[in-house]
């Protein structure tokens, strides 16, 4: 699904990724660890195609199609899905108003009508359910005065109404007490499927206990230094970066 | 709006001067003499909610110049959604008994070429309210000037002013006089300026020395969309009592382009994204407006014009 070659890149002139390769294949899940500064948000947004982010070099396959040549709706479009670490705020559009148009979008693309009030009511109050979001959550402008958890699950949320096919998860988990991170996982594993991969990017062990990982990467200065399996990302936890 | 029930009445501008449906609370008197509107409007107390709904259909430059008179607690409903295609030269004198209301809804379409001036003074007396909404897309020579003058205790005034200019400029004056303690204001003028736009906002609030208690709140914002548009925003107090809760911010800039990006991570190509962008920016006081009728013509107004 995914293949990274030899990936560099720059922001403001300064390299974060050096010579990163990845590949991830259809329905598996890989976790990226890392200390601060590490370069694991720099990925997620490269590959979202964020413009301040400047591939020097390097290839990025999706499948089989070129993502770098893709503007960043194309790769949504594509079912490329990042949810942010820090939303963005949007002040003056109601949640409803913004996840009914982006639904629509993705509608759209797929050839299909734009979705009927009432349809979009109920899938709404379905999927904000499963996240235990309360319904007047969404009659509030978008991420507006939302609390920490309120924004994490509602990336969640749209990962949910837009039916991608990779999920990259930066930092979902921060923000999140314990009962947000056991539904918002439950919520991401019930969206497990052998057709939709994810990228976890993380500092903590404590997701993982939640949505268990095929592979676990040690990301340092810019490029993965080890991989592994879960048991990996248990030694971080125990000795730290530093191990 | 104080009560439930509205006599709904309009007035049409064209060749004649055509009022329709006027309730018996309502006294007015337009005269039409060389291609200039003069008269009055009197509003005495009911039981129900007075609208005007005022249509301009003359194939002229449009000349009005108007007096409102507001009894005691009444209510008046003001609503302008004309398209100004020749031009208009307005000018309007209000004066508000006590216990009054005075809502005016401005969504105007008008022409990039024509002139337009409109020049409103209000006087307020104690516990009057005066709503002021005005949706515009400038011309290429515009001026707005209002003035409020909140002469007795508990007076309020709130307003929004949302100009979507292409091209066009408009230079947007307001003055509101705090003259008696206790009084309220709250006004905020969002723009977006494109092409060679030029949009001035200057506002001004000034508090006499007796006005203790005095609350007032001014927020100015612009987005610059083009290199070669050009916004200008000024706030200025003038306070003369210590005893008062007053702010006032202004701000102006180049879209975010962070909200840009979130928007297309999601599938939203560009054009959209500043669109939808932009009617969040316009339509972020849109919930100033307590009337939900009006509430939802602003924001098709902001929909259409952006």
């Amino acid at each position: 699904m995914l293949n990274i070659k030899e990936l560099n890149v720059s922001v403001e002139e300064k390299q974060i990724i050096k010579d990163l390769s990845l590949k991830v294949g259809s329905g598996e899940v890989h976790a990226i660890m890392g200390p601060n500064g590490s370069g694991k948000s720099t990925i997620a947004h490269t590959l979202a195609g964020n413009p301040n982010y400047e591939v020097t070099s390097g290839k990025i396959d999706f499948n089989n199609e070129d993502l770098l040549n893709m503007d960043p709706s194309e790769r949504s479009l594509s079912g490329l899905f990042l949810a942010f670490q820090y939303p963005i705020e949007l002040p003056g559009v109601t949640n409803a108003s913004y996840l009914k148009q982006i639904v629509n979008v993705h509608r759209k693309h797929n050839g299909d009508k734009p979705i009927e009030a009432g349809e979009f009511l109920k899938m709404l109050k379905e999927k904000s359910s499963k996240l235990n979001i309360p319904m007047d959550m969404h009659s509030r402008f978008v991420n507006a005065g939302f609390s920490g958890g309120e924004k994490k699950k509602n990336e969640v949320l749209q990962l949910d109404l837009l039916n991608p096919n990779l999920v990259i998860m930066d930092e979902t988990d921060s923000g999140l007490d314990v009962d947000a991170l056991k539904s918002t996982s439950e919520a991401v594993n019930q969206l497990r499927s052998s057709k939709r991969s994810f990228i976890i990017i993380t500092h903590y062990l404590r997701l993982l206990e939640y949505i268990e990982p095929d592979y676990v990467h040690v990301f340092q200065e810019g490029s993965i230094i080890e991989s592994g399996d879960k048991s990996l990302a248990n030694k971080i936890d125990t000795e730290g970066y530093a191990y | 709006m104080t009560g439930s029930k509205t006599n709904n009445c309009s007035i049409i501008f064209s060749e004649k001067i055509d009022i329709k449906n006027a309730p018996d609370n309502l006294d007015i008197d337009l005269q039409l003499i060389n291609d200039q509107i003069t008269g009055y409007i009197n509003v005495t107390k009911s039981k129900i909610d007075t609208i005007i709904n005022i249509t301009n259909l003359r194939k002229k430059h449009f000349n009005l110049n108007l007096n409102i008179y507001l009894d005691e607690d009444s209510f008046l409903g003001l609503r302008d959604e004309s398209e100004y295609n020749f031009g208009s030269n307005i000018i309007i004198k209000s004066k508000m008994n006590k216990n009054s209301i005075f809502e005016y809804f401005r969504l105007n379409s008008f022409l990039k070429t024509t002139k337009n001036h409109f020049i409103h003074d209000i006087e307020t007396s104690s516990n009057c309210e005066f709503r002021d909404f005005n949706f515009s897309n400038g011309s290429d020579e515009m001026h707005n000037k209002t003035s409020v003058s909140l002469n007795d205790e508990n007076a309020s005034y709130v307003g929004s002013g949302v100009m979507i200019s292409n091209s066009t400029n408009s230079n947007n004056d307001l003055l509101i006089k705090h003259l008696s303690k206790s009084a309220k204001s709250d006004c905020s003028f969002k723009t977006v300026s494109r092409g060679v736009s030029r949009v001035s906002f200057s506002g001004k609030v000034f508090v006499d020395q007796d006005c203790s208690k005095t609350v007032s709140n001014q927020i100015s914002k612009g987005l610059i969309m083009d290199e070669t548009a050009n916004i200008n925003l000024t706030p200025k107090l003038d306070i003369n009592n210590d005893d008062v809760i007053c702010s006032h911010g202004a701000a102006s800039g180049k879209p975010d382009e962070s909200i840009i990006f979130y928007l297309k991570s999601r599938g939203i190509p560009h054009k959209q994204a500043e669109k939808i962008y932009v009617e969040g920016f316009l339509g972020e006081f849109l919930n100033k407006i307590s009337n939900s009728e009006m509430q939802q013509k602003a924001m098709k107004y902001i929909s259409t014009h952006c």
